[in-house]
């Protein structure tokens, strides 16, 4: 299972008014797991409160600068971005999960590729790494970037970005479309939408010659440069995705609800919600687990090895006590939450609600 | 930009989920039913193939049943490591069954899966000789071919990653089956073991599909996780096959 590691802090920058950019070194024994590919994220915890907070940032970093950096942009009412953004200074100690992700394609330094990257806000973080990576390890390979703001003050990396134009002349350039300032091309005015794409295609990008695009931004972004792309002739295996979801629903808070004690008894008054719809059944205190008692009560709740490994049964207890026989799969702080194994969970209260739904 | 958008009108018009941090609850464990199923389901075949190579009557044939083996347990592992995202234990998940277990040869188990692990119901049945496990991996190599363009466009990215690098190899799996069909057929008296290993294999290759109507594929088509239902890819399989067998006079 993947696990947490140290990381020191070892600059913050200061990248635009509401992002920063973060240098992290791992220790000695801790390098190699650290040693990430172009385009893969790290997820970092902390608590909050007394509630773990989880969230994923994209290295931005390419895979020859020898340092590990990622972008965080502050988002309003995000409890770690405002505090990654306010509080994070060198020398503090972050935890974080080895890299993770598979938004890249291999690098050939023998290949002849044209790409193409759509960006939204910090959609660019990952795609940075990416293009620095591939314009240093593929020589004679372009990258065109497609970069979707607000305004000029809001473009993270726009230096960066500039400066990597000067250095790969020729390789690589760059399409700024800002929303909320005119520019010279009316083009380049606007959000990212089916027309745009269209006229993108037909005045300055021949779609018929990327091998490869990359596209990463909220959701509907995400569907209107997939379809654009698709429609232009490429195939699924030739577009990679990473997602900037709005809502992260990985979020683990902590149950609010009061614990029932545990009480003598044979049977448990069972409510269990799948997919929107809740049944209530009796279920007795042993022999039967919360998994097999909704089966057996018709509902169709997902699960496979049964042994307390796999994870798919996963569910949550929003009221009474249940206890897991075997835990291999969830870690604590998941199970601090309310979240159990179904196949190894038996009752102990005498009123169990869980959801399959959360 | 701020085009907010639920996960769930996302995923019904197409979208791409990328990590286990931005997929909902319910997505989680279809997606990981899906993947265990096919961990599972590859496992038993490498384990079925293994007795294989015993079979094999010379050295290309062993060779072939030895790649199978060795390439479908690559392929579960591929996927298993995706599970391992969302928190599966691989170590204790690769032993948590024993893949070679089967049943009575004449039993009948339908479409039902038996407790224990998520592998279809075909690859439950033990293989009783050379001409047995060609046929069954014509059968189910087809299948696999006409179920991968479901999953290699499956909404969870890195899982169509994968599977899009797991489709070629797959398909040379099918086309060693039918290399060796073609061999065994030239002989009237291997055209007679053929028929009576299809007799045996068709329907229970068939089963594997699922359900007509089924009640979850609507569910999953929501989530990007299907695209389309059991009976059109039985029909495609059943189509492919019969041009096949014609292909080979059987």
């Amino acid at each position: 299972m993947a696990r947490f590691h140290p990381l020191k802090v070892t600059d913050v920058r200061r990248e635009t008014r509401d992002s920063v950019v973060v240098t992290l070194a791992p220790r000695e024994e801790d390098r190699a797991l650290f040693d990430f590919t172009q385009g893969q994220y790290l997820t970092f915890r902390r608590e909050f409160d007394g509630e773990e907070l989880r969230r994923s940032y994209s290295i931005c970093a390419g895979k020859d600068e020898g340092a590990l950096r990622v972008g965080i942009k502050r988002v309003d009412g995000g409890a770690f971005s405002t505090w990654a953004n306010e509080n994070l200074a060198p020398g503090d100690e972050i935890e974080a999960m080895p890299p993770m992700g598979r938004f890249y394609s291999e690098i050939d330094p023998a290949a002849e590729r044209q790409y193409l990257a759509v960006a939204a806000g910090s959609g660019i973080t990952p795609i940075l790494s990416i293009i620095k990576t591939v314009l240093a390890r593929e020589p004679r390979s372009q990258f065109t970037l497609v970069y979707a703001n607000r305004q000029i003050s809001s473009i993270m990396f726009r230096e960066e970005l500039e400066d990597l134009k000067n250095l790969y002349l020729g390789r690589f350039s760059v399409l700024h479309v800002l929303k909320a300032e005119a520019q010279e091309i009316d083009l380049f005015t606007g959000r990212i939408d089916e027309g745009k794409m269209a006229a993108l295609f037909r005045h300055w990008i021949d779609p018929k010659a990327i091998d490869t695009a990359f596209i990463c931004g909220p959701e509907g972004m995400m569907l209107t440069v997939a379809a654009s792309l698709r429609e232009h002739g490429l195939r699924d295996d030739q577009i990679k995705f990473e997602l900037f979801a709005s809502s992260q629903p990985g979020r683990a808070r902590a149950r609010a609800v009061s614990r029932e004690s545990a009480t003598q008894g044979n049977g448990t008054a069972a409510t269990v919600t799948l997919d929107g719809a809740t049944r209530n059944f009796q279920m007795p205190r042993e022999g039967e687990t919360i998994l097999d008692a909704a089966i057996a009560n018709h509902m169709d709740a997902p699960y496979s090895c049964k042994a307390g490994v796999c994870s798919t049964c996963r569910c949550k207890v929003l009221e009474g006590e249940v206890e897991m026989a075997v835990n291999h799969a969830l870690e604590d702080y998941e199970v601090r939450a309310g979240y159990v194994l179904s196949c190894q969970a038996y009752p102990v209260s005498d009123r169990v609600v869980v959801t399959y739904d959360e | 930009m701020s085009d907010s958008m639920s996960i769930e009108d996302y995923l019904a018009q197409g979208g791409v989920l990328t990590a286990p941090g931005n997929v909902p609850a319910r997505y989680r464990g279809e997606l990981l039913r899906l993947m265990s199923s096919f961990v599972d389901s590859e496992l038993a075949a490498s384990a079925g193939f293994a007795d294989a190579i015993n079979f094999a009557p010379g050295i290309k044939e062993r060779i072939a049943a030895s790649r199978i083996t060795l390439e479908k347990a690559d392929h579960a592992e591929q996927v298993l490591e995706v599970m391992g995202d969302f928190g599966t234990d691989v170590m204790r998940y690769q032993t948590s069954h024993d893949w070679a277990a089967r049943v009575a040869r004449e039993a009948d188990l339908g479409a039902a899966r038996r407790p224990g692990d998520m592998r279809l119901s075909v690859f439950h049945y033990p293989i009783t000789g050379w001409t047995d496990a060609v046929v069954m991996n014509v059968l189910q190599g087809l299948a696999t071919g006409v179920q991968m363009t479901e999953l290699t466009r499956v909404s969870y990215g890195p899982l169509a990653e994968v599977f899009r690098q797991i489709a070629p190899r797959e398909a040379r799996h099918a086309q060693l089956g039918l290399e060796g069909l073609e061999r065994i057929a030239a002989t009237p008296e291997g055209k007679a073991e053929i028929l009576a290993a299809l007799d045996y294999w068709r329907p229970r290759v068939a089963a594997g599909f699922g359900l007509a109507q089924s009640a979850r594929h609507e569910m999953l088509r929501r989530l990007g996780l299907r695209h389309q239902p059991n009976e059109a890819l039985l029909a495609q399989w059943e189509a492919q096959l019969q041009e096949e067998l014609a292909r080979l006079g059987l």
